[in-house]
């Protein structure tokens, strides 16, 4: 049991601090999000069980030869309380702390997911009111003015001058809203407006606030691990391609980069004060142009090829083999 | 018919334009649709559930008034939407958020060139 404690240690460890740097970097992924959402999954549920797992089974090591015989010997004793036999069976307190440790790591990994999807909930449901009271929604009134046409794409109104759009996850479908401000409504053609609905949209029906939530928790989880940071900073931008995806199978790539453009916090003032800007970050190139460095702006503007199907067969396999190989290793020995 | 939302709206609208605190009989009376007490009871206990109105007991019949204004409440709204990262959860709110002012500026020039 001792070297498959130290592989499942290994693997934590490659999981946690080796691979994640090297995901969110690699270049695949603004060419098939999709595989590398995959692939985060996968890692940071491969990773959580093997965190948990190389303590469990280095404590479990003096119990049996095999994981499940110990588990249940260890239970057995325990509910006994028969401390006596644990020198017999050369118990170290080593063990005993690892013991502790993978309950403990375990039962905080779980207990946040579940306290954030509760605190998501109920903030979810607050602001889901305030929008209910506060919007009008876009196809009932005139509210939208020469937006009327947006049909079936309902989305809900806020009077305020900052340029904004997103969406607000439901438990079911119908419970979801898509919010724009006028702000957005003032700037944007109705062609624009459209392909950003649909892009808020894309997120809701993918539930994409599933995929994220479980990063957020491991997030707030171990704050001080960096690999919780940057999944999560790397999977909502997943999130984003996805949805950029999901806006250009019915818009036009000039609707989505123009609403993009035109939606910032800046859209519509001068250009002189964001100039100012960008020579303070000193990313300025050529002709006075900034350079695009986001990833999403970039595969907007340069539609890089889609992955082979070979790449996207070795993602999906690789991912599976993440999700099993602890799994198995848990379960069979 | 009018939903159960709709009146909340109208409700609110009615506490947030007036600034005064209103019995539900008051309520009832500004309201352009002709509504029975108990559904204007209703909407109101709605509210003060949501933490929107605040009931005052201590007066016969009860009043209510709003708890903040309708600024205040889209403020607290838009914090969640812009806001620090802890408390973005509830919405997904990256469409802009990705993306600096200054490669938006440069996206608008690249686009109006063309």
């Amino acid at each position: 049991m001792i070297p498959l404690a130290v592989f499942l240690a290994a693997l934590a460890l490659v999981l946690a601090v080796v691979l994640p740097p090297l995901i969110s970097r690699a270049r695949f992924r603004t060419r098939s999000p999709w595989a590398a959402m995959l692939l985060w999954q996968a890692v940071a549920l491969a990773g959580g069980l093997s965190l948990i797992g190389a303590p469990l089974v280095y404590g479990l090591s003096p119990f049996g030869a095999t994981l499940h015989t110990a588990l249940a010997t260890m239970l057995e004793l325990l509910v006994a309380g028969d401390f006596a036999a644990l020198v017999g069976l050369h118990v170290h307190p080593a063990h005993v702390f690892a013991l502790c440790l993978a309950v403990l790591l375990g039962l905080h990994l779980l207990l946040t997911l579940l306290r954030t999807y509760v605190r998501v909930l109920a903030s979810r449901r607050r602001h889901r009111d305030l929008v209910r009271l506060l919007s009008t929604p876009a196809d009932r009134t005139d509210a939208a003015g020469p937006h009327a046409e947006l049909g079936e794409d309902v989305a809900h109104v806020i009077e305020h001058e900052a340029p904004l759009a997103y969406c607000l996850p439901g438990r079911t479908g119908g419970r979801s809203l898509t919010v724009v401000s006028r702000g957005l409504l003032d700037q944007l053609s109705p062609e624009e407006l459209s392909a950003v609905v649909a892009h808020e949209r894309t997120h809701l029906q993918q539930r994409h606030h599933l995929l994220t939530m479980a990063f957020d928790a491991w997030y707030r989880a171990l704050p001080w691990l960096p690999t919780t940071r940057h999944g999560r900073e790397a999977v909502l931008e997943l999130t984003e391609m996805l949805a950029d995806d999901g806006a250009l199978r019915g818009h036009s790539r000039t609707a989505l980069l123009r609403s993009l453009a035109l939606s910032s916090s800046e859209a519509g003032e001068d250009d002189a004060g964001t100039g100012a800007a960008h020579r303070a970050q000193g990313a300025t190139s050529g002709a006075g142009g900034t350079v695009i460095t986001t990833a999403r702006l970039q595969r907007l503007l340069v539609p890089p090829p889609a992955l082979p199907r070979s790449a996207v067969v070795a993602v999906v396999l690789a991912s599976a083999t993440l999700l099993a190989g602890p799994t198995a290793v848990l379960l069979v020995v | 018919m009018a939903t159960l939302g709709d009146l909340e709206r109208s409700v609110m609208t009615l506490l947030w334009d007036g600034g005064e605190s209103l019995s539900a009989n008051e309520v009832r009376d500004r309201l352009d649709e002709d509504l029975a007490v108990t559904t204007v009871l209703t909407v109101l206990s709605r509210l003060e559930k949501k933490s929107m109105v605040a009931r005052e007991r201590s007066t016969r019949p009860h009043r209510y008034s709003a708890t903040a204004s309708r600024e205040e409440h889209t403020v607290e709204m838009l914090n969640e939407v812009l806001g620090t990262a802890s408390d973005r959860e509830a919405v997904l709110a990256r469409f802009i958020g990705g993306i600096s002012d200054a490669e938006a500026a440069a996206l608008r020039r690249m686009l109006d060139s063309e």
